[in-house]
C-alpha cells in the first residue's frame, strides 16, 4: 500500500532523511511525504516518527497504486 | 515561581526550561545519581507529608536488582526559569478529587515539567515512575509502579507482593494492590510520566482494573504524547477523569511574552503574538526561538524572518541553534544523540578527544540541549536527541553504527551490562553482545527474572552467521527457555568444544555451558549428564571471578533445581531433595523467585510419591503461594504444584476438585518439557480416570511414554499401579499381580498392589506373605501404610478372623482421618463395606471416633441428642440414597446403582441434608441412624 502524510511547514533536506524509505516534496508550506508502506506497523511507526521529531501531521491517506 | 524555591543566578539571556530530561535515561549511572535539586524536590514533599511519613530512601536490596532505577522515581527537576501557569495548576488540583488525570500534548509541550512542578508544590508525596521502552511486559511494568509507590512511602503496597515474572502479572496481585490502597484515608498519587512508551494493551487493562477497584485510595496522573487505551469515554460520563490537553497547554501570548522575558527577551506585544501564533504556543517552539533570536545580532528582525517563513518549526530552530554552536560542540551534540544518557568520560569515548566535560558543562551553564541529571550524568531532551540524530545520518552515514559500537565497550567496561547489550544490539556486534552477557555470567537470566523477556527480544535479532562459543550458549540458551533441549544440543556441544579448546580461561562461560548443559539434561531425562554437568560447575566455580557469583545468585539456585529435578527423575529421592532444598532456602529475591518455587514444588511431589498425602499438600500450597507472591507464570516445572495437588484430592476421594486442578496444572502448557511434570501428569490423570471407573483410558494415559533418555523407576513403578488397579477394576487379577511383579518394581506401593491383587485372585497367604517380606521402615507415608493395612484387614476378613480385620480397619481408618485418606477405603471393594456397615463408623471423616471402630462390640452407646423432630418425612428415594450413603458409596455409585443420573443423586442428597439439618455425609448418616431411619 502507497501512503501520503502531508506535515505542516517546509521540512529541511536534513530531517527529510529521518524518512529514508519515503520521498517528499514541499509545497506552499508543507511538505508531503509518500511512498509504501509496508503494513500497520511501519504506519503506526511513521506516526510516531513524526510526532518525536515534532512534526505536524496535517493529513495522511492511503493512495492509490 | 514558588516561593522558596531556588532560582539561582541569571544563568545566561535565555534558558530553555523546557529541556524535559527523560529520566528514564537514569537507569544507570554511580550510586546516588540523584541531583541535589532533585533530591531537595523530593525531600520537601516528603517531609511536609503528614500521613506518610519520609519514604524509605533504600531498605534492603532493589526488589528490581537495579539499584540505578531510583532516579526513575525521582521528580524531575525544573529549570530556574520555569514559568510556572496559575490556570493549569488549578485545573491540576482536580487531579485530586478524579481517579484518574490524563495530561496529554506532543512532544516539547511542558507536560512533565507542568506536573512535576505541580507535584512538588502539592506538600505531600507523590509517587513518580518515568516509564521506559523496556517496560513492556506487565510483570515488568508493575514491578516499577510497586516500587515507585514503596519508594514514598505508600505501605499497602507491601502486601501485595512482587513480581518476578517479566510476562505476567497475577490477577490476585492487582486486586490486593487495589483492595490495599482502597483501605487507604488519604488517596496515594501516582505519576506515570511518558506512558504513551506503554503499548501493551492488557497494561492498560490491567491499570483500569486497579483504578477502579481502589476507589478513592489512589489518584492516578498518565503523562502521554498519546491517549491511553483506556475506556475514557466511560470516565468522561462519570465525570471521573481530568483532562489537560495540548490546546490548554499552549502558551498564551501574555504567558509566551513572560517566558521570552524570562530568557532575556522583551518584544514587543505584536511580535509575541506573531510568534505564539507561528508556533501555535509550542512551548519547545518558543523556547527554541529565544535562543536562536538571541544568537542572532538582531532579535526582533530574525524572529520576523521566522514567522514569515514556512520551514518545520523544530527542524529549522534546533539547525539554527546548532549552526551557531562552535564545531567541537556541534560535533559532540551529534554523536551524543545516540545516548539515553551522557557522562564527559563516555562522550569523550564517542568523540576521540577528551573536550567533552568542558563542553558539557557549557552547554549546561547555557541551559542550551543538556540537562544535568546530577554528578557527571547529562541527558538530551528526547525532541532534540531525535533531531540531532537525524542531523547525525545526514552528515556521517555509518557513523551511527561505530558509535553504539564505542558506547557499548565504554559501558560494558563501566559495569552497565543492560545498557551495553542494548549499544551492541544497535551496533549488530553480536559477537560481543553475547560476549558480554556470558562474560557477565548473566546467562541465568534467560530463564528467571524481570529481564528474561527482554533479553529474549534482543537475541531474537542475532544473526545466524555469528560465530563464537558465547553466540552458541546465547542460542542454546533461547533453545531451552523455549522448552526445546533437542534444538538446543548442537549448540551447546559446539559451545562445549570450542571452550575445551581454550583450556582454563574464560571461566564465566564454562559455567554457562555447565548450566545449560544440567538444564538441557534434566529436561531430557539424563540424570547422569546433570550430575556430570554440575560436577563440573562446582570445579569452574574456583575459577570466577571473585564477586560474580554474589551478584548472580539465581545461577547456583538454578543449577541446583536442575540437579535436584534430575536426581528426582531418576528416583534418588535424598540426593534429590538435598540439592532442591539448598536451593529452596537460598537467596531470597526476585531473580530465584522461579527456582525456588519449581523447588517447593518438586519436594512436594516427592512427599506425595512416598504417601505423606498432607506433608505434600502443604509443600504444594506453599509452591502456589511463592508464585502468587511473585506472580509467576508456569516454565518448564509447568503447574507442578497444582498437579501435587490434583494428586492429593484423588486420594481423598474429591474428584470434581482433582480434575478442575488438573485442567489449571495444563492449562499453560499441554505437553510440558519437564519429564517430571510429564510423567506426574499423567499418574494423576490416570489415577483420576481410574477413580471415575474409565479404565481403559486409564490404562492409555498410564502408558502413553515420556520420552527421556534414562528410564525413572518411580514412573514405571506408578504406571504398573495403574496398570494393575485397572485390571483388578475390570476383575482381572491375573495380569493385576504381573503387572506390579516385575523386577523394576521394587516400592512398597508395588508390593502393596501385588498383594492386593493376589487376594483378588484368592490368594490371601501369598498376598500376607508380600506384605510380610516387606521391609519395616522405608519412610512410606499413610498413604501406602493405609493401603497395604486394608490388604491385611481383607486377608483376614477372608480367613474368617473379622476382630482382626476390624482392628486393622479401625486402625487405617484412624490413620487415613489423618491425612483425610478416603480413595484408599473407596478402592478396597464392597467387603469393606459390609465390614463397616455393621458398626455405627461413618466413613473415615476428619471428625469421626475412630477409636469406636477398634472395640469387637461396636455397641458402645453414644450420648445421643435429644432427638428434634422431622419437618419433613424423608421421601423412599433419600431413604435409598441414604442407605448407600452409609454404605460408603460415591455419588457415582448411587446413582449407578439406583439407574439414576448424578444429578437427581445430589439433588435427593440435598434435600435428604436438608431435612435432616445437616450439611455433610457423615452427619447424615450418623443422624438417619439416631432416628432408625436406616
Amino acid at each position: 500500500m502507497r501512503y501520503e502524510i502531508r506535515v505542516d511547514g517546509d521540512m529541511s533536506e536534513t530531517l527529510a532523511q529521518a524518512f529514508p524509505e519515503l520521498e517528499h516534496v514541499r509545497m506552499s508550506g508543507q511538505t508531503v511525504l509518500f511512498g509504501p508502506v509496508v503494513d500497520e506497523a511501519h504506519l503506526y511507526g511513521l506516526l510516531a516518527r513524526c510526532q518525536s521529531l515534532g512534526l505536524r501531521v496535517l493529513e495522511m491517506r492511503r493512495v492509490p497504486e | 515561581m514558588r516561593p522558596g524555591w531556588p532560582i539561582g543566578p541569571p544563568l545566561g539571556p535565555w534558558v530553555p526550561s523546557l529541556l524535559r530530561v527523560s529520566v528514564r535515561t537514569l537507569d544507570f549511572g554511580a550510586v546516588g545519581v540523584l541531583p541535589v535539586i532533585r533530591r531537595t524536590a523530593v525531600v520537601s514533599a516528603v517531609s511536609a507529608s503528614s500521613d506518610n511519613g519520609p519514604g524509605p530512601v533504600a531498605e534492603g536490596p532493589d526488589p528490581l536488582g537495579d539499584p540505578f532505577l531510583r532516579t526513575r522515581f525521582a521528580v524531575p527537576s525544573r529549570p530556574a526559569t520555569f514559568l510556572r501557569r496559575r490556570r493549569l495548576c488549578e485545573h491540576l488540583d482536580h487531579a485530586l478529587d478524579t481517579p484518574l488525570t490524563m495530561v496529554n500534548g506532543s512532544a516539547g509541550a511542558g507536560k512533565t515539567l507542568l506536573v512535576a512542578d505541580w507535584a512538588a508544590g502539592l506538600g505531600r508525596p507523590v509517587a513518580w515512575l518515568t516509564l521506559d521502552a523496556s517496560d513492556q511486559s506487565p510483570g515488568l511494568f508493575w514491578a516499577h509502579v510497586l516500587q515507585a509507590l514503596r519508594e514514598r512511602g505508600v505501605r499497602e503496597v507491601r502486601k501485595a507482593g512482587c513480581p518476578a515474572d517479566a510476562g505476567s502479572v497475577a490477577h490476585a496481585l492487582l486486586a490486593r494492590l487495589a483492595a490495599e490502597l482502597s483501605g487507604r484515608d488519604r488517596p496515594a498519587i501516582l505519576v506515570l510520566d511518558e506512558f504513551d512508551r506503554v503499548t501493551a494493551p492488557e497494561i492498560a487493562d490491567q491499570l483500569a482494573f486497579v483504578l477502579h477497584h481502589a476507589g478513592r485510595g489512589l489518584r492516578t496522573v498518565l503523562v502521554t504524547r498519546t491517549e491511553p487505551v483506556l475506556p475514557l469515554h466511560r470516565y468522561r460520563a462519570e465525570g471521573t477523569l481530568t483532562e489537560v490537553r495540548g490546546a490548554e497547554l499552549a502558551f498564551t501570548p501574555e504567558e509566551a511574552a513572560t517566558l521570552l522575558a524570562r530568557h532575556g527577551l522583551r518584544l514587543p506585544g505584536g511580535a509575541v503574538a506573531a510568534l505564539v501564533a507561528r508556533t501555535r504556543g509550542w512551548a519547545a517552539g518558543l523556547r527554541l526561538s529565544a535562543l536562536a533570536a538571541q544568537r542572532s545580532g538582531d532579535p526582533e528582525t530574525y524572529l520576523k524572518e521566522f514567522e514569515a517563513g514556512h520551514s518545520t518549526i523544530a527542524d529549522f530552530l534546533l539547525a539554527e541553534v546548532l549552526g551557531r554552536q562552535p564545531a567541537r560542540t556541534q560535533d559532540l551534540l551529534l554523536r551524543v544523540s545516540v545516548l539515553d544518557r551522557i557522562c564527559p568520560d563516555l562522550a569523550d569515548a564517542l568523540s576521540g578527544r577528551r573536550d567533552a566535560g568542558a563542553i558539557l558543562a557549557e552547554l549546561h551553564r547555557a541551559n542550551a540541549f543538556v540537562e544535568h541529571l546530577g554528578h557527571d550524568w547529562y541527558g538530551l531532551h528526547p525532541l532534540f536527541a531525535e533531531i540531532l540524530g537525524a542531523h547525525l545520518r545526514a552528515r556521517s552515514p555509518g557513523l551511527e553504527t561505530e558509535l553504539h559500537r564505542r558506547a557499548a565497550r565504554w559501558l560494558r567496561h563501566s559495569g552497565h551490562l543492560l545498557e551495553a547489550l542494548a549499544h551492541g544490539a544497535a551496533a549488530g556486534d553480536w559477537e560481543f553482545t553475547a560476549r558480554a552477557l556470558v562474560d557477565d555470567l548473566a546467562i541465568g537470566q534467560f530463564f528467571t527474572g524481570l529481564r528474561s523477556d527482554d533479553l529474549g527480544e534482543l537475541f531474537s535479532r542475532m544473526a545466524p552467521d555469528v560465530t563464537g562459543p558465547e553466540a552458541d550458549l546465547v542460542r542454546a540458551a533461547r533453545e531451552l527457555a523455549a522448552g526445546a533441549p533437542a534444538r538446543a544440543g548442537p549448540y551447546l556441544e559446539h559451545a562445549r568444544r570450542a571452550l575445551e579448546r581454550e583450556g582454563r580461561g574464560r571461566a564465566a562461560a564454562r559455567l554457562s555451558c555447565a548450566l545449560l548443559d544440567a538444564l538441557s539434561a534434566r529436561l531430557t531425562g539424563a540424570p547422569g549428564r546433570a550430575e556430570h554437568a554440575a560436577a563440573r560447575a562446582g570445579e569452574i566455580k574456583q575459577d570466577i571471578a571473585p564477586g560474580l557469583l554474589d551478584r548472580h545468585p539465581e545461577v547456583t539456585a538454578l543449577l541446583q533445581t536442575h540437579l535436584g529435578s534430575a536426581r528426582l527423575w531418576a528416583g534418588r529421592f535424598d540426593d534429590s531433595r538435598s540439592a532442591l532444598c539448598a536451593a529452596a532456602a537460598g537467596s531470597e529475591g526476585v531473580r530465584t523467585a522461579l527456582p525456588r518455587q519449581e523447588c517447593l514444588s518438586q519436594l512436594a511431589l516427592i512427599d506425595y510419591l512416598n504417601g505423606w498425602t498432607g506433608r505434600a499438600e502443604r509443600g504444594a500450597l506453599a509452591a502456589l503461594a511463592e508464585a502468587e507472591r511473585f506472580s509467576l507464570s508456569e516454565s518448564w516445572g509447568s503447574g507442578l504444584g497444582c498437579l501435587v495437588l490434583a494428586a492429593v484430592a484423588v486420594d481423598r476421594d474429591e474428584l470434581d476438585k482433582a480434575e478442575a486442578l488438573l485442567e489449571r496444572a495444563g492449562a499453560e502448557q499441554p505437553v510440558p518439557p519437564d519429564p517430571v511434570t510429564a510423567a506426574g501428569r499423567a499418574i494423576v490423570r490416570a489415577r483420576l480416570q481410574l477413580a471415575r471407573g474409565r479404565t481403559r483410558a486409564a490404562l492409555e494415559t498410564a502408558e502413553s511414554i515420556v520420552p527421556s533418555a534414562a528410564a525413572s523407576p518411580w514412573a514405571q513403578d506408578h504406571t504398573a499401579l495403574v496398570v494393575s488397579a485397572a485390571h483388578l477394576a475390570e476383575g482381572r487379577p491375573e495380569p493385576a499381580v504381573k503387572a506390579v511383579q516385575d523386577p523394576a518394581c521394587h516400592r512398597t506401593a508395588c508390593a502393596v498392589a501385588a498383594a492386593r491383587a493376589h487376594l483378588a485372585a484368592g490368594n490371601p497367604d501369598a498376598a500376607l506373605d508380600l506384605l510380610d517380606g516387606l521391609p519395616a521402615e522405608e519412610g512410606a507415608g499413610p498413604a501406602v501404610t493405609v493401603r497395604a493395612m486394608l490388604v491385611r484387614a481383607e486377608a483376614a476378613d477372608r480367613t474368617g478372623d473379622h476382630d482382626t480385620a476390624r482392628r486393622l480397619v479401625g486402625r487405617a481408618l484412624l490413620d487415613a482421618g489423618h491425612e483425610r485418606l478416603k480413595r484408599p477405603f473407596v478402592e478396597s471393594g464392597p467387603w469393606i463395606r459390609r465390614l463397616l456397615g455393621t458398626d455405627p463408623v461413618h466413613g473415615p471423616g476428619r471428625d469421626r471416633p475412630a477409636a469406636r471402630c477398634g472395640g469387637a462390640s461396636g455397641a458402645e452407646p453414644c450420648a445421643l441428642p435429644s432427638p428434634t423432630l422431622l419437618v419433613e418425612e424423608l421421601t423412599a428415594r433419600e431413604c435409598d440414597v441414604l442407605r448407600r450413603l452409609a454404605q460408603l458409596m460415591s455419588t457415582e455409585e448411587i446413582a449407578a446403582d439406583l439407574f439414576l443420573s448424578v444429578n437427581t443423586v445430589k439433588t435427593h442428597l440435598k434435600n435428604a441434608y436438608r431435612k435432616l439439618g445437616v450439611n455433610r455425609r457423615g452427619e447424615a448418616v450418623r443422624r438417619a441412624r439416631e432416628r432408625g431411619l436406616l
